[in-house]
């Protein structure tokens, strides 16, 4: 599956930039980026913390605080419908419904005085025209399919009863609530421990297989990426610096920070005394480089990068691949380098 | 449940007793005599023994001590010193007026402050959220005895919907809210403003939490994140504060009581003070901390009716 399939996007992003106001000065955290996700396809967003993957999804949903957010797009389409330009209470139809969402923090993320069956009804009850009874017998189901040992019995429990692992599971439930087209699922095994996390990513994988859903996976750890994803984009600092296919992106990483990612991962087949990291850390929102962001911590760098941000392109003409980057990527330096002095 | 109401009361005990011993000492140290506060300036030497004999002050100290102990336990609180009549009967004849009083007020401050206050966070910084900030401080730093004199010229003086002197009139209904109205707003205000004030930050807290998040992120309607979710757990230290406050509103509504001229525990309490009526002071003392006791633990059972994770055992 490629971006360039004809196949009919489900979800498709336009030119997304969402800024915040600090100190009465707009900065934004995501910086005019563009994807689309195919039916049934899983799209990684990977990256580390402070980059803009959380934002990305906020944004999508709706759910960026409009009291010092804003959230700015040619278009956010998602089923003929344009989000970036929907009213308030037609974006709240489809929130839950034809798009849902996970957390990354189980443990706060649901209602600590509410009963987990009663929150499980509650993602029905405002979509779908269901009778209480049926609603329930539905909650059910779902936590059934979460696979939540003995949930009839368990369904009037509170929250602090449930142990992190068992709660991403209702939180799970609750987004599979109104069989959604899309769910975006924000680091939903971060705040877990490893044995939980991989019975999630099964359950994830197995709901999305025995369902026609779509998901885009937020997450900073590329293992998880190369088990679930089929295509993955990297951000660094608001920006997509490098999108591909899964198996291309970890045969060819090309951007000089995918490089350095995948670089940082442990390895269990090699010998290695000490952890590669990348040296320095993503500039502040409010301190942003005038041309390519990673420039300060990038090998490569040369003046063109300090200069001008590079655009995204694509490898090599209708190549899936594309990337962000001066030195690695395919563009006419000579050219662009005309139009950055005007 | 009923354990736990039932081993609150019993360690209220040891509570009750330590306030009894500390009252007795305090009423004590305090300088003045009840005989010449009774007879007078110009009594004689002869009269003021023969008072302090019958008030029988004039024994040792461990003596009245004893007595006065032993007498509390078994319910007998003796005469009050000043009037002669007896301690208990005096109390049970003001607690009501100060009950319906505090019952009131609190109903008022929670049905302005409680929706005032959420209000007020969910238009955070916008012009309503300054006035609402504004008008619950100038409730809590205007003395209650001014708003009440105030209250007084408006509606009673000026309006005459109100009586002047609202001394408890019980004859019916409709003259029972009139006497209480006045008092009850003046104290509810306050009430409000604290509740206000405090339903407010609590509120911006529980608004910002993870699952607010959620509930949006599922699709619920703001109406209903907000009720439902926020508010209730947004009460959790509404409730801590109101208990509190219920404890001070007991003892300091006297101002309130003296302008409107209404019977009380407060009024009460000031007039046995001011004739060193020990044993009235002592029988008010040890219902006031038996009061204290009483809503601590309704503020605790309070918190199990809110939150699921709080456990009686």
């Amino acid at each position: 599956m490629t971006a360039t399939s004809k196949i009919e996007p489900v979800l498709d992003v336009s030119n997304l930039t969402t800024s915040f106001r600090i100190g009465g000065e707009w900065y934004p955290a995501v910086r005019g980026i563009s994807f689309s996700l195919q039916p049934n396809e899983t799209l990684a967003l990977v990256g580390e913390s402070g980059c803009g993957k959380s934002m990305t999804a906020l944004s999508v949903l709706g759910l960026v605080p409009k009291a010092n957010g804003r959230v700015e797009a040619d278009h956010i389409r998602f089923e003929g419908k344009d989000l970036s330009r929907l009213p308030d209470e037609e974006m709240r139809k489809i929130r839950g419904n034809g798009i849902s969402m996970i957390f990354q923090e189980p443990m706060t993320s649901l209602n600590p005085v509410l009963p987990v069956g009663f929150q499980v009804v509650e993602a029905l009850r405002y979509h779908q025209n269901l009778s209480r009874a049926g609603r329930e017998r539905r909650a059910l189901e779902l936590l059934d399919l979460v696979k939540i040992p003995s949930a009839k019995s368990r369904f009037k429990e509170y929250p602090h009863q449930f142990s992190g692992g068992m709660r991403q599971r209702v939180m799970i439930a609750m987004a599979l609530a109104c069989r959604p087209k899309v769910i975006l699922a924000d680091e939903p095994t971060t705040a877990l421990d490893v044995t939980i996390q991989a019975q999630i990513l099964s359950l994830l994988n197995e709901l999305k297989a025995e369902t026609d859903m779509s998901m885009i996976f937020i997450t900073h750890n590329l293992g998880v990426v190369a088990a679930l994803a089929d295509r993955v984009a990297v951000m660094y600092a608001g920006d997509i610096v490098e999108i591909a296919g899964v198996g291309d992106l970890f045969a060819r990483p090309t951007h000089p920070y995918t490089e350095a990612l995948l670089r940082s991962v442990p390895r269990s087949d090699r010998d290695t005394k000490t952890l590669y990291s990348i040296p320095g850390a993503v500039p502040p929102l409010t301190r942003m480089p005038k041309g390519c962001r990673f420039t300060a911590r990038c090998e490569l760098a040369v003046d063109i990068c300090r200069k001008q941000n590079p655009p995204l392109d694509a490898l090599a003409a209708g190549d899936a691949h594309s990337v962000r980057c001066w030195v690695r990527g395919n563009h006419d330096r000579a050219a662009l380098k005309e139009n950055a002095d005007v | 449940m009923l354990r736990f109401v039932v081993r609150r009361l019993i360690f209220a005990i040891p509570t009750l007793l330590a306030v009894m011993t500390m009252v007795f000492v305090l009423v004590r140290i305090v300088p003045g005599d009840p005989a010449q506060t009774i007879l007078g300036d110009q009594a004689s030497a002869e009269a003021l023994q023969t008072m302090r004999e019958r008030l029988g002050v004039d024994r040792p100290i461990i003596e009245q001590y004893i007595e006065f102990m032993g007498g509390a336990l078994v319910g007998d609180w003796g005469e009050s010193m000043v009037t002669g009549k007896p301690v208990l009967a005096e109390i049970a004849r003001v607690l009501p007026y100060t009950i319906e009083l505090t019952v009131v007020s609190l109903i008022i401050g929670g049905l302005i402050g409680i929706p005032l206050g959420a209000w007020s966070a969910l238009h955070r910084n916008e012009w309503i959220d300054y006035v609402t900030r504004v008008g619950s401080l100038l409730g809590l730093s205007f003395p209650a005895f001014v708003s009440a004199i105030l209250m007084l010229i408006v509606f009673s003086i000026q309006l005459r919907w109100l009586p002047v002197i609202s001394g408890g009139d019980r004859s019916s209904f409709g003259e029972w809210a009139r006497s209480l109205a006045l008092p009850a707003l003046n104290l509810g205000l306050i009430m409000a403003a604290y509740i206000t004030r405090v339903t407010r930050s609590s509120m911006l807290g529980s608004l910002g939490e993870d699952y607010i998040r959620t509930a949006r992120a599922k699709g619920v309607p703001e109406r209903v994140v907000i009720w439902r979710h926020g508010m209730r757990n947004a009460l959790i230290p509404v409730v801590t504060v109101v208990g509190l406050y219920l404890g001070i509103l007991i003892g300091n509504s006297v101002l309130t009581e003296i302008v409107f001229n209404r019977p009380g525990l407060g009024k009460l309490i000031v007039g046995a003070l001011g004739q060193r009526d020990y044993t009235l002071l002592q029988g008010l003392m040890i219902i006031y901390t038996f009061v204290i006791v009483i809503v601590n633990l309704l503020t605790d059972l309070t918190y199990g009716l809110i939150d699921p994770r709080v456990k009686y055992q």
